[in-house]
């Protein structure tokens, strides 16, 4: 087991089970190494924090828990990337925003693809979508 | 940044395996054809530059807000 000194505290982690980005976030193509974070409540929320940033930690969500009609599927370099085959899971997930008036946003434009079985993940940005990079949540009010 | 000027029909080859093409210029805009390996991702600027600010954005965040979204979230499922 290894620890990091994280904003959160400290956390410890097994480096073989880290979620590997071999791309990065958009824009953070550092970002290479997650600790899945084990939700503290009950919810749909969870978080990933980085290992190349102790910094830095994304708030993700399975974004079917809000719009269930949310298909996207990974297109074959996007399944070379993540080491999987035509038949293997493939979950898709949503980076959210939460912003200090917790107006929470889920970004649909720019999607996680993860697979299970590598334990890899990459973002995309979908061509041509009327999803919003800012989606409010449905039915949601503040805190 | 290295600045060329092309006509409708020619090119830029980038490295071996990247060829740019001015296809057509009509009414101010250009179009662009391009041709990369399908691995090489190929985004309008403005959309990759709003992703990477929206995920600088979203690393903004603090555990009181998450905890008591959760909150309200669960509750509200429990509901349904």
């Amino acid at each position: 087991m290894s620890t990091l000194q994280t904003r959160f505290g400290e956390v410890e982690y097994d480096a073989k089970n880290l979620l590997h980005f071999p791309e990065g976030m958009i824009g953070l193509p550092d970002l290479h190494d997650f600790i899945v974070m084990p939700n503290r409540k009950e919810g749909p929320l969870f978080w990933i924090q980085s290992v190349d940033n102790p910094d830095f930690a994304f708030v993700l969500t399975d974004p079917t828990n809000f719009f269930f009609d949310y298909r996207i599927v990974p297109d074959s370099s996007v399944k070379l990337a993540l080491q999987i085959e035509e038949e293997d899971p493939c979950f898709v997930l949503t980076v959210v925003t939460v912003p200090p008036d917790q107006n929470i946003t889920i970004n649909l434009a720019a999607p996680i693809f993860f697979a299970s079985k590598s334990n890899r993940a990459m973002q995309v940005i979908l061509d041509n979508t009327n999803y919003q990079i800012k989606t409010p949540l449905p039915n949601t009010k503040k805190a | 940044m290295l600045v060329l000027t092309r006509k409708q029909g020619e090119g830029i080859v980038i490295g071996d395996d990247i060829v740019i093409k001015v296809i057509e210029m009509k009414g101010g805009n250009i179009r662009i054809g391009i041709e990369a390996p399908h691995d090489k991702k190929i985004y309008r600027q403005e959309i990759y530059d709003r992703i990477s600010q929206q995920n600088i954005e979203s690393l903004q965040w603090n555990m009181t807000d998450l905890d008591s979204l959760s909150d309200n979230l669960s509750v509200r499922r429990k509901l349904k």
